[in-house]
């Protein structure tokens, strides 16, 4: 009998396993997909919400594509239970699922600040296409969005949000922007920048409560001010989804635990993307990475496992980056580590900054800032990551950085990083290309 | 496969590639919009180009979340236009920096070997980019080691 493959979560990570177990597998096996939603890409919806692509781009495997894989799909269900010893997951309707192995990649959801009316209407999240279709229709020209934190999913949308016409304030709890993505010296550059470009910011501000205002929203905060406008928009966190795990047996901490093949503590049970907790590439500790390239790393790692190839994952690293008003802010691997030799350097009239941290001779993080027209700006954004990647030792380039940490190129090219990075890949072959994956026959 | 081997030592800095590069890629004479990019070394009394080694992985490609990077006939890493949104996640996955993004058009771009005849190749006076069949490699590491001891803190 064909080996029954069960992925439950049509996010990143469970699409990319399913079309891996399709390019790895010696023997035709079934695959049903298990998913609350339709199949796409969150990473796009900021696109979708500026009206630079219709709502149809969004999707990563159509019915038809999902059709040409021989994927079974029960869409619109959740699981609700997961039975390890049974092989059997339940979803919300009732409907017992057996599996030979099965994949939780049930990713995260938005949380709300836990204030009276954060659940009021026109207060939004933006996580879900569903949440994105309903700030679409909730702005204007003209209108004025407050959106409450200042983290990285806030950001992704900024530059959508003033394309729509929109005027915009920014309101975050701690003492400054994207505070668990780029440090104190970053942000503070990024909200000058801001602020040029006509976005309010309001940092260190605890939200009281969102009040009805005569047909438009009300933010009282502790300290006094009030806000008023059209729209809210609440980008305050996300949990995992965690909790149908409960009384499976599943092992979890922050997420579910997972070793270097991306396997549970339950017999042929795996996990990958935002729920698992996988290793960290650089710190070797186990860690949550709520991102898009740990999704897609751990997704391919575990369908190539369930595949019956035995791959071994080396851990994921944080990488982000964000534009707002064409000034590209990125950051690495451990950026914030307190333990870390540090550089830096800032050029802050165009604004430019470069920060760099290392343990021993290798590069464990790096921030960095510019415009995104700046041709240094992308040159180093893919070159850093490349050192902190390979982890390559970067003997007297190390002095020499940090003399000079904009010098990046040329530590980088004779650091000989590119011959270190050629031999290695993810699944230990060639990637094959989008369209390649064979088809179901 | 034929890939772009570069040999830095026969390098003038011209900058022809960059010119025909841009050309081929984008229409105009603009070296900004160069995907191969010739770099200083000792002072400008050297240089050499430098550019997308297709690697095996694809890190750009297999990052994209819309499948917008393929692989073309010549076997290049190539972006598809009409597929591309602008998320940039492919100039943060590429650990070589060898990916680039155009604030005009909001699209990525690189180095798609021209789809089997590189501009970069062919207006080379001196065969510095040469279009081989070939295995990649690292074609500038240990030239430019010995072209930057010199500039190194306590190296002398």
């Amino acid at each position: 009998m064909a080996t029954r493959h069960l992925i439950i979560g049509g996010g990143t990570a469970g699409i990319n396993a399913i079309r891996t177990i399709r390019e790895e597998e010696r023997e035709h096996s079934e695959i049903t997909l298990v998913s609350a939603e339709p199949p796409y890409s969150r990473m796009v919806l900021p696109y979708y919400l500026d009206r630079s692509i219709a709502e149809s781009h969004v999707f990563t495997a159509t019915a038809r594509v999902l059709a040409g894989w021989g994927v079974k799909t029960h869409l619109g269900r959740r699981a609700a239970a997961l039975d390890p010893k049974a092989g059997t997951c339940t979803l919300d309707d009732g409907t017992a699922v057996p599996y030979d192995d099965c994949l939780i990649a049930t990713g995260s959801s938005p949380v709300r600040a836990p204030v009276p009316g954060a659940d009021g209407p026109r207060v939004h999240s933006f996580w879900t296409l569903d949440e994105a279709r309903g700030v679409l229709a909730g702005i204007a020209r003209g209108s004025h969005v407050v959106m409450v934190g200042a983290g990285f999913i806030a950001f992704t949308i900024l530059n959508s949000i003033l394309s729509l016409g929109a005027r915009l304030t920014i309101v975050e709890m701690e003492p400054r922007i994207l505070p668990r993505m780029i440090d104190g010296t970053g942000a503070g550059l990024v909200e000058a920048w801001l602020e040029t470009h006509g976005v309010a910011i309001r940092t260190g501000a605890r939200l009281a409560r969102i009040e009805d205002a005569k047909g438009r929203k009300r933010l009282r905060f502790a300290a006094g001010g009030d806000l008023t406008c059209d729209l809210v928009i609440m980008a305050t966190g996300i949990k995992t989804n965690l909790d149908w795990l409960k009384g499976s047996g599943v092992s979890v901490n922050r997420g579910v635990v997972v070793d270097d093949r991306l396997r549970s503590s339950a017999d042929n049970v795996y996990a990958a993307g935002d729920v698992a907790e996988g290793r960290d590439l650089i710190s070797g500790e186990p860690a949550v990475h709520a991102i898009e390239p740990t999704a897609q790393e751990h997704g391919r790692i575990a369908g190539a496992n369930m595949a019956g190839r035995d791959v071994r994952y080396r851990g994921s690293l944080i990488i982000n980056i964000v534009e707002v008003c064409h000034l590209d802010v990125a950051s690495f691997g451990a950026w914030d580590d307190p333990k870390a030799e540090a550089a830096s350097g800032v050029r802050a009239d165009r604004p430019a900054y470069r920060k760099l941290l290392w343990r021993g001779d290798r590069l464990t993080g790096a921030i960095i800032l510019g415009p995104s027209g700046d041709i240094w700006t992308t040159n180093d954004v893919g070159m850093l990551k490349g050192l902190v990647q390979s982890g390559a030792p970067l003997g007297a380039w190390k002095a020499h950085l940090k003399k000079n940490p904009f010098d990046v190129k040329l530590a980088f090219i004779a650091s000989g990083i590119t011959k270190a990075l050629l031999p290695e890949t993810i699944l230990g072959r060639p990637a094959k290309a989008p369209g390649d994956t064979p088809v179901a026959v | 496969m034929r890939v772009l081997r570069l040999h830095p030592e026969k390098c003038t800095g011209c900058l022809r590639c960059e010119l025909a590069c841009s050309y081929e890629q984008t229409g105009a004479f603009q070296p900004a919009k160069s995907v191969i990019r010739v770099s200083p070394f000792e002072g400008h009394t050297s240089y050499a180009p430098y550019t997308c080694t297709q690697c095996a992985e694809g890190w750009c490609m297999t990052a994209c979340p819309v499948g917008a990077i393929t692989i073309n006939a010549a076997g290049a890493k190539d972006v598809l236009d009409d597929t591309c949104v602008g998320c940039k996640l492919c100039t943060i996955a590429c650990p070589y920096g060898t990916m680039f993004y155009d604030p005009a058009t909001r699209k990525a771009f690189k180095c798609n070997l021209c789809g089997g005849a590189p501009a970069c190749a062919e207006a080379c006076p001196t065969a510095a980019i040469t279009y081989e069949e070939t295995a990649t490699a690292d074609w500038l590491g240990d030239f430019a080691r010995e072209r930057t001891a010199r500039v190194l803190t306590g190296v002398s």
